[in-house]
């Protein structure tokens, strides 16, 4: 192997590990969020404009906290309690609790970004 | 042009059709748009290294307007299109640093180049810089598809030359 190519080699993993590191460190930028029950939306909340921590009963099984700029699921009756150890969700991973048909989608700063670069721009 | 080359560059650029237009049905992946194995690649990156920069573009451009006819909305072409271009350019130009040993590296680079080209493209398409916040994830996606397609062109540059050339040459 060159020299050049190791180095170049070399200087795309450091990158790749720099955007690692970004990814797990930069906030979310959760600011809208939305609560889905059956695939309908149970509730719209503005994650900017939250005082004080509170928590949302949805539906019959699930507890979700809402917090400034953070949304995550405190409690669910499912048994494997994946949603709850999903943490908070993020404008790229949504909470999901499939047995109980709850989604919690978020958006960031950036309204209708990702929908319009989904609906085929990058296919 | 010879024949025997253009019948070559004309299989690639089927098969790297066949490929683009299998891909598109595949559901995006962990649903972040612009995240996929880009496995044509395979096909692009096996015409440059046989045929040079040339049969790579004839291949690439074959790629670009028909699977653009054959799949999704025209208006993807651009995004394809820049992020193929862009990609073909960066391997063009770092292929004789990075020897046959290493096209899962050259590709790697193809893939970080053909991410980056549609990002760009999106962002004036759209108008918007907010999504080149999305770099960080492209990079990473890029890398890792773009190596393991170069991984699979690396094994499969041998077989296809013994089918062109009766040997491995």
């Amino acid at each position: 192997m060159k020299r050049s190519a190791k180095i170049l080699t070399a200087a795309l993993a450091a990158a790749v590990a720099l955007s690692a590191a970004a990814l797990l460190i930069a906030p979310s930028r959760a600011v809208t969020a939305r609560i889905y029950l059956d695939g309908e939306l149970f509730a719209q909340i503005d994650l900017s404009a939250v005082e004080e921590p509170y928590t949302l009963a949805v539906g019959a099984g699930n507890t979700v906290l809402v917090e400034r700029g953070r949304i995550s699921m405190l409690e669910a009756d499912c048994p494997d309690k994946l949603c709850v150890r999903h943490g908070a969700a993020s404008p790229l991973s949504p909470v999901v609790c499939l047995p109980n048909r709850v989604e919690i989608d978020v958006e960031g700063d950036n309204p209708g970004g990702a929908d319009i670069i989904t609906g085929g721009a990058m296919q | 042009m010879k024949v025997k080359k253009l019948c070559h560059l004309a299989l690639l650029s089927a098969a790297a059709l066949v490929i683009f237009v299998a891909e598109a049905q595949i559901p995006v992946l962990f649903g972040i748009p612009g995240i996929k194995p880009g496995l044509a690649n395979i096909i692009v990156l096996i015409a440059l290294l046989s045929y040079g920069p040339g049969g790579a573009g004839a291949v690439l451009a074959v790629k670009l307007v028909l699977g653009s006819a054959f799949s999704s909305s025209p208006a993807s072409f651009i995004y394809s299109a820049a992020g193929g271009i862009l990609a073909l350019a960066v391997m063009i130009l770092l292929r004789r640093v990075f020897g046959e040993k290493q096209t899962w590296a050259l590709s790697a680079f193809g893939a970080v180049a053909h991410n980056t080209g549609q990002l760009l493209a999106a962002s004036v398409v759209l108008g918007t810089s907010k999504i080149l916040l999305y770099f960080p994830v492209l990079l990473i996606s890029g890398a890792v598809t773009g190596a393991f397609t170069g991984l699979c062109a690396q094994l499969a540059l041998p077989l296809v030359r013994k089918a062109f050339y009766g040997s491995g040459r």
